[in-house]
């Protein structure tokens, strides 16, 4: 095991040493990087500042006439956007376009009577066209976090792994986010207040994605690191059903004629089980079976649910409250087979119901 | 063998899937010997680092508190203020862990309560016993992107006090942030080296396995203060300023300009940073006015006012630094005194009932175990034991330059030299005569003086004695009633002055004669400095830290003094340079070169004094 663990060190080493020879550990700093990349790193001000929520995130740079890239969030919610480049220089910005599908908003310097140039941003048609980067690679990640810097302050520069490369989608419910395609899973703490809209770079300094929001798995009670790649898109259907496909490239090409996706259907409520439970009375009332009602999926099960049971896991993830469950059961459509664990006594048995249409529902 | 047994069964398991075991990558040499060097580098630090441990009050189970790092090899260790006052009350006996295993009695020194930063002191086990200490490095040469080990116990996981080794990037150089409206962190560095609760005052070191900075507290934040990717490491360069205060005993107070300032607008590009409010204080006496444009600070360009809190916050109170302001096409370099940020009072968070009716303090327990008899409380010291060693350290070094405690009758000192306060130089002679018990009562003292043919005399301590008599001659500052200060320190010590009133305050920065044009931070030297107080006048005795070509000083010989008769006008200083035996072994100074605020008024030569 200590071996296994030494060869894994080892090759983290061997990633962070560049192929230059006669390197060691010690000289090998991301100094020059940094520099190079913080000229590129905005500051973002806007509206927050109550309920915990910061008035402060961060931002990247994409062209010379001023736009930039940062998270679609509350803190765009302002009439008085204000960005920080990193010679301290105050611009006040307006938002471009934003995309809830990506999560993703583009707005831009306004320069008001004097037209300005900014020197230094990322080379977006360059970075549209890298691959994803794969498991393991080591990144950097550039960001504002605690709102430790103001104007000329460098940012928050930090190191990691790329832990994973898949979608977020499918924890709804779990992890609040909007955007459903893939995201590189950070090992580093990267996601903090004010980080969202950072850099992850490659540890050359190129840009490979945006740092998303502070996302709180509610069951386990963690923070999940991520960032969204700029290579992201989704497909999201219109009201034809027809799929549109939405992009960051997209929005960064159509800039001000950008139009958003339009707003998916929400999924909740839109499959019927028949499990009636406890009233949810308190934050978090175990999810206890009421009763089952008759001709309902639940009564057409094999093994079938009886009041008192305790519902414990859904398709393997726990529900410790009646609000999991629900939200759990909301991201099937009808027709799925879900699987459940309940407690009955001292026993766990295994009880599977296929879900239907909502009742009312026609049946074309 | 039972790692065979899981080896084995492990293959199997494999082979049963059809696989083949995961075989280990060929590892290139230059890895190896890059992790033979960072083991051996860790293996080389790590001795110097401390588990500091404490009391309970409550369970009486000695627990962990936090981390620290050994600096000397007498057993001197910085941790974090907040460590050391853990429990609600500031611990002034504690124990620590070191990585030998063993468990030390520990003492408190000094504290900055405001740089959250404690210096503690390891009791040797045996007498002879030497700590392993750590190498203090520059932490103003780290840059952002350089990697750095932080150790320290975090959840006081260590019984056997090894440290846990975390490394990681630096995230950024000169943050400045408060923490929790108690502590002003300066000019600190960002890590985002896992740092965990038990990892507070523990150290940071450089690759080169030099000590850089202290771990402190986190960011606040909604998550719980666990690794949160952001680590606030106090600069080393910070604490060498509070060091050595901090060694000799003191509750260390931070320092304000007595002026706030404010960025010219707040909009576009940086603007100039302006002075917005000026208070009674040294930079108002330096002539600093609302809308003065600051540009440089303690030797440092001012472009931001978060630049300006970074180089203000790493000083203690009563420094001296350089400053530089502009008012329309003046530039104006200047010294100027740091007053201090806090009432003195309010760094120990007080005991027993809070006044507002919040949950009661814990009560402090008094001092135990063996290191109780390095503990002497007094008010406004962090452990007066330490101060005394401090002031009989400098006293009986500054003793081989001549013992004058004999010499209590009167004093005549003969000068020489140049009046400087005219527009050339002119030459003058005078005496200072100082007669014990020389006044119209017959029993307190009394000082005559000529210069240039005037005669100033001074009953020191008389209450009928005119005001203005206390800072004659005109231009001075009080050179009569300094030369009488200076014979009561060489005379009498800690007894010439007032009650608690006499006191080591660790180093200072001090300015030797200035030049025309005068490069500040060039000749500026750190000396040892005692405060004292007599008849209501304060005074500050320098003293040379180490020997000194360049203004011809011996260490611990006395380089300078000051007194402020009146609190609201500039004092008089006196540099002290060319010292010549007078016989007995004692040697007085041959030249002093007398200043009030940034004017020179003379540049004397002793050439003659008889002292009985």
């Amino acid at each position: 095991m200590k071996r296994l663990l030494t060869i894994t060190a080892l090759a983290i080493v061997l990633a962070l040493v560049p192929a230059r020879r006669g390197h060691t550990q010690t000289d090998v700093t991301f100094t020059k990087i940094g520099e190079e990349v913080n000229q590129k790193v905005i500051k973002v001000f806007g509206a927050g500042g109550f309920k915990g929520l910061a008035s402060y995130g961060s931002g990247v740079l994409i062209d010379k006439e001023g736009h930039f890239l940062t998270i679609n969030s509350h803190i765009l919610d302002t009439r008085d956007l204000r960005i920080h480049t990193y010679d301290g220089t105050k611009h006040h910005c307006d938002v471009v376009c934003r995309e809830p599908e990506l999560d993703v908003a583009l707005c831009k310097i306004k320069w008001g009577a004097r037209q300005g140039e900014i020197e230094h941003y990322f080379d977006l048609q360059t970075a549209f066209k890298r691959p994803p980067l794969p498991t393991g690679t080591n990144v950097l990640a550039f960001n504002n976090m605690f709102q430790l810097a103001v104007r000329d302050d460098a940012m928050t520069m930090q190191r990691g792994v790329v832990a994973s490369y898949a979608p977020l989608y499918g924890r709804i419910g779990v992890f609040d986010a909007a955007y459903r395609g893939n995201v590189y899973v950070i090992d580093a703490i990267t996601n903090n207040p004010g980080s969202g809209g950072g850099a992850i770079t490659t540890r050359k300094g190129e840009l490979i994605g945006l740092i998303g929001k502070e996302l709180r798995n509610e069951l386990t009670n963690t923070w999940i690191n991520y960032a969204i790649p700029l290579n992201a898109y989704t497909e999201v259907p219109d009201k034809d059903g027809k799929k549109i496909r939405v992009s960051i490239a997209d929005m960064v090409k159509l800039k001000e004629n950008y139009r958003p996706a339009p707003k998916r259907e929400l999924a909740k409520n839109t499959s019927y089980h028949g499990i009636i439970l406890v009233p949810n009375v308190v934050e978090r009332t175990p999810p206890y079976v009421e009763e089952i009602l008759p001709g309902s999926p639940a009564d057409r099960a094999t093994t079938k649910l009886k009041p008192d049971d305790l519902i414990v896991y859904v398709e393997g993830l726990p529900v410790p409250d009646i609000n999991s469950f629900n939200n759990i059961l909301a991201t099937y459509g009808p027709g799925a087979e879900i699987k459940l664990e309940v407690q009955r006594g001292d026993k766990l048995t295994s009880v599977t119901v296929k879900l239907d249409k909502p009742i009312g529902t026609s049946k074309k | 063998m039972t790692k065979i047994y899981i080896a084995i069964g492990l293959t199997i398991a494999l082979m049963a899937v059809g696989m083949s075991p995961i075989r280990a990558v060929e590892v290139d040499k230059r890895l190896v010997e890059i992790e033979k060097k960072r083991n051996d580098l860790i293996n080389r630090i790590k001795p110097a680092v401390v588990s500091v441990m404490g009391r309970d009050p409550r369970t009486k189970n000695v627990i962990g508190l936090g981390s620290g790092v050994l600096i000397d090899d007498d057993g001197h260790a910085l941790t974090n203020f907040h460590v050391v006052t853990a429990f609600g009350y500031l611990a002034k006996t504690m124990q620590c862990g070191l990585p030998d295993g063993k468990l030390y009695d520990c003492v408190l020194v000094g504290t900055d309560a405001i740089g959250d930063i404690a210096l503690i002191k390891l009791l040797p086990a045996t007498p002879d016993q030497k700590f392993p200490k750590a190498t203090i490095g520059d932490s103003d040469k780290l840059k952002a992107g350089e990697w750095s080990f932080l150790m320290g116990n975090p959840f006081g996981l260590a019984y056997d006090f090894q440290p846990t080794v975390t490394f990681g990037l630096l995230s950024a150089t000169n943050r400045y942030q408060n923490v929790d409206g108690r502590f002003e962190y300066a000019n600190f560095i960002q890590v985002d080296t896992s740092a965990n609760p038990g990892n507070s005052g523990g150290p940071l070191f450089n690759m080169y396995g030099e000590l850089v900075g202290i771990l402190g507290a986190g960011p606040s934040s909604r998550r719980i203060r666990m690794n949160s990717g952001a680590g606030f490491c106090i600069s080393i360069n910070m604490v060498k300023n509070f060091l050595p205060g901090m060694r000799a005993g003191l509750a260390m107070d931070h320092a304000t300009l007595g002026a706030a300032m404010e960025s010219e607008n707040d909009d576009g590009v940086l603007s100039r940073v302006l002075v917005k409010s000026v208070i009674t204080s040294d930079a108002q006496r330096r002539g600093l006015e609302v809308g003065d444009q600051l540009t440089n600070f303690a030797g440092k360009p001012v472009f931001t006012v978060n630049a300006f809190k970074n180089l203000l916050g790493q000083f203690p109170r009563g420094w001296r630094v350089p400053m530089t302001y502009r008012r329309e096409a003046n530039r104006v370099e200047t010294l100027v005194r740091l007053m201090g940020a806090t009432q003195r009072e309010v760094d120990e968070p007080k005991e027993g009932k809070d006044p507002k009716g919040g949950p009661a303090r814990p009560v402090a327990p008094p001092p135990s175990g063996p290191a109780a008899k390095f503990y002497v409380e007094k008010k406004n010291f962090a452990n007066y034991y330490y101060n005394d060693l401090a002031q009989k350290r400098v006293l009986s070094k500054h003793t081989e330059y001549g013992d004058f405690s004999k010499m209590t009758g009167d004093w005549t000192i003969r000068l020489g030299g140049k009046l400087l306060t005219g527009v050339a130089p002119k030459p003058i002679t005078g005496a200072i005569a100082i007669r014990e018990k020389g006044s119209a009562d017959g029993t307190s003292p009394k000082v005559l003086a000529d210069i240039d043919g005037l005669d100033f005399p001074l009953e020191p301590l008389s209450t009928k004695e005119k005001p203005e008599a206390f800072r004659d001659p005109p231009d001075s500052g009080g050179f009569v009633l300094a030369m009488y200060h200076y014979r009561q320190f060489l005379v009498y010590g800690e007894k010439g002055f007032s009650k608690d009133q006499f006191y080591h305050v660790g180093v200072e920065p001090f300015f030797p004669p200035l030049g025309d044009k005068p490069n500040y931070m060039k000749s500026m030297v750190l000396a040892e400095v005692f405060y004292t107080k007599h008849a209501g006048v304060p005074g500050r005795f320098y003293f040379a830290t180490e020997d000194d070509i360049v203004n011809g000083w011996k260490r611990g010989q006395l380089i300078g003094m000051e007194i402020e008769p009146d609190k609201d006008e500039d004092g008089c200083e006196i540099v002290f340079s060319d010292y010549k035996d007078i016989g007995g072994g004692r040697q007085l100074p041959g030249k002093m070169h007398v200043r009030r605020g940034m004017k020179k008024y003379a540049d004397f030569i002793i050439t003659s004094a008889t002292l009985k």
